[in-house]
């Protein structure tokens, strides 16, 4: 077991060092540098231009400049943003709490309706509520994650609060500006109205995913042999679903769940630019935009981490749930 | 939904009875797997439905230029006295409205289809032909091949879908100059099939342990035909259910990449680029039309590749039984 996570450790930094390889070598390569509004600029003569593009390194080959990055990137000197004189790492660790908050509530909720949705959609397989379920599924996987959000931002946020006269969900921002100034209450509260909105954008894909995956997979079992033993030896039903179906039944949506990480974390992208939330997908966005290389590189080395992670709990889970998985 | 009068078992009009009785019953025409899927299938109304509505789209799209009275999508129109008939709401010669710079919305949301399709299609075709390929070798063989192999899967899939495709759409927009469409399908074919391996993987890993398959190696039979013959009909079901998510997933995706502004290049229309770009509009014109049009053609057409690939699903699962209510 423990060789087993420690090699799957070493695989994961290989897979990092990988993915950092193809994101430096993509930017490197695509026509516009970090420096282009500086050389742009009238005012900024060459030899300013020089003395920063030696500065930052760029003047050198790109492989050199990919090993200077990795040996500062280990030590935890993620460089400076070449927009402002901030270490990238503030500014990432920064806005990742924004984005972690509106990724786990949506997780949260996707799993907690989600998959016992899909448990009830196998156990009434082919009744209204099965049928609905299934509709409401495919039509939400079929709408790309913006057309949900803004249309969640029009009805709740807009249209809601014309008719009603009540305020009941914010959508831009992670909280109101007099938020240090609330009391405890009023601050959960401030924290859901802003919330609710992005995190419902991006939960309600994954609960179509995660039912679609959970009704599918429950049916495979309720189909099994063994549950036909467990049935004709005359076990309660509830300890047929319960112990014999649902155990197993169980174990494929960890798998999906761990990969919908990068998922949830790419809807963050566009989430957060919607939402105006300040997360790390905008973040992203905005150093692509300005061709600002360590950000990016620093953005997307944070979400391939979180995701490798996410990744190997999710095999270490499945060893726990199911006995038949031997670590070798 | 998938209620007959026939049990599901007995597709009797599969049975030349003639043959049968001039055979004096000793020849019966097998059911063929062939057989049973079209009898399954055409249980599945909804699949059916959907895949007439899937097969309308796409002849629409093809055959966009012989349609009569379907405009020039980049054509700017004008009145009589030259005046640009921009912003027209949805009625008469324009029953989808024209848009900001007076273009026919109903003639772009056609051809728009054809880069939307493009995407969709030579993705999903990629990732069958990738995922089916690498997860059959490394559940089959195991051993090294699989190890290597399935890091290499690992690899694919820790690559974050979203924020990979946005550094790489800009570089193989260069690569593939002109192409934009096939350039978003390689990039999303080639980010997309790991999922598909796995499952495949897991599939061939159980699968292989199976006695039909330890009868077929005790018959002599060799590895390619015991993958193809024997392993891949039974793991079917998960390739097709997984391929048809794929492409419903990558229309979506080109959406999400135009809207963030590294998809299709305008002024060749797209599904998920127009309903971005007329969203954005929508909110300051109020021209509803924008994007209902767009994001309504792309949403019909994901949901019937979600649906058909659902009633595949139930049709290519010879272990799964219909239920009848």
């Amino acid at each position: 077991m423990f060789n087993y996570i420690v090699r799957r450790l070493v695989y994961g930094v290989i897979t990092l060092l990988a993915l950092s390889i193809i994101v430096f070598w993509l930017l490197q390569n695509t026509g516009g540098g970090p420096l282009d509004r500086l050389k742009a600029n009238p005012r900024i003569t060459k030899e300013t231009v020089a003395a920063i593009t030696e500065f930052y390194g760029l003047d050198q080959p790109a492989i050199q400049q990919y090993f200077t990055w990795l040996s500062k990137y280990v030590t935890g000197d993620w460089g400076v943003s070449f927009q402002a004189p901030t270490p990238v790492r503030d500014l990432v660790f920064d806005r990742l709490g924004g984005t972690l908050r509106l990724m786990m509530t949506a997780l949260g909720i996707a799993v907690l309706i989600g998959i016992p949705l899909g448990i009830y959609q196998a156990l009434k397989q082919y009744t209204f509520l099965d049928q609905a379920a299934t509709t409401f599924s495919f039509v939400t996987f079929s709408t790309p994650i913006f057309v949900l959000g803004i249309s969640l931002q029009i009805v709740f946020a807009v249209y809601l609060e014309r008719w009603t006269g009540v305020k009941f969900f914010f959508n831009a921002g992670m909280n109101s500006a007099n938020y240090s100034d609330l009391g405890f209450l009023a601050r959960l509260g401030d924290t859901v109205q802003h919330l609710f909105l992005p995190a419902i954008s991006i939960a309600l894909i994954s609960i179509a995913a995660y039912s679609r995956y959970q009704r599918a997979s429950m049916l495979e079992v309720l189909h099994s042999d063994y549950l036909r033993t467990a049935k004709a030896k005359g076990l309660s039903r509830r300890s047929v679903i319960v112990k014999h179906a649902l155990r197993n039944a169980l174990i494929p949506i960890i798998t999906l769940i761990s990969l919908d990480v990068a998922t949830v974390l790419g809807g963050a992208v566009i989430t957060e630019t919607i939402f105006g939330w300040p997360g790390i997908g905008r973040l992203y966005i905005t150093a692509i935009g300005q061709n600002d290389y360590p950000i990016v590189m620093a953005v997307v080395m944070a979400i391939g981490i979180m995701v490798v992670v996410m990744n190997l709990l999710a095999d270490i889970a499945y060893g726990f749930l199911d006995p038949r998985v031997r670590y070798d | 939904m998938t209620d007959t009068q026939r049990p599901p078992d007995a597709p009797e009009e599969d049975i030349d009875f003639e043959a049968l009785d001039a055979s004096e019953g000793m020849a019966v025409e097998p059911i063929t797997q062939w057989k049973l899927f079209r009898s399954r299938l055409g249980r599945h109304r909804l699949a059916l439905w959907s895949a007439g509505v899937l097969g309308f789209i796409v002849f629409v799209t093809i055959f966009a230029d012989f349609i009569p009275g379907l405009g020039d999508p980049s054509a700017e129109l004008r009145d009589e006295d030259g005046g640009a008939l921009n912003l027209l709401a949805p009625r008469g010669a324009h029953p989808f409205g024209t848009d900001n710079i007076a273009r026919d919305v109903l003639a772009r949301v056609v051809y728009g289809g054809r880069a939307s399709l493009t995407v969709a299609g030579v993705t999903g075709l990629m990732v069958m032909v990738l995922g089916t390929t690498v997860g059959a070798i490394a559940g089959y063989y195991g051993g090294w091949i699989d190890n290597a192999l399935m890091r290499f899967v690992d690899l694919v899939l820790s690559l974050p879908l979203l924020p990979v495709a946005i550094v790489a759409a800009a570089f193989l927009r260069e690569a593939f100059e002109g192409r934009e469409a096939l350039a978003l399908a390689f990039l999303l074919g080639s980010l997309t099939w790991g999922t598909l391996a796995r499952i495949v993987r897991a599939e061939f890993l159980s699968l292989r342990e199976k006695e039909f398959v330890e009868a077929a190696k005790a018959a002599g039979a060799k590895d390619r035909r015991i993958i193809f013959r024997h392993i891949l009909p039974n793991a079917m079901s998960p390739i097709i259910v997984n391929a048809t998510l794929v492409v419903g997933v990558a229309i979506i995706i080109e959406a999400a990449l135009s809207f963030l502004g590294f998809g299709v290049v305008p002024p060749t229309p797209a599904w998920g680029q127009m309903a971005a770009d007329g969203g954005r509009a929508a909110v300051s014109s109020g021209a509803w039309w924008l994007v209902v049009f767009p994001s309504g053609a792309l949403i019909i057409t994901v949901l019937a590749v979600n649906f058909l690939g659902d009633g595949l699903r139930d049709a290519l699962d010879p272990t799964q039984t219909i239920e009848r209510k």
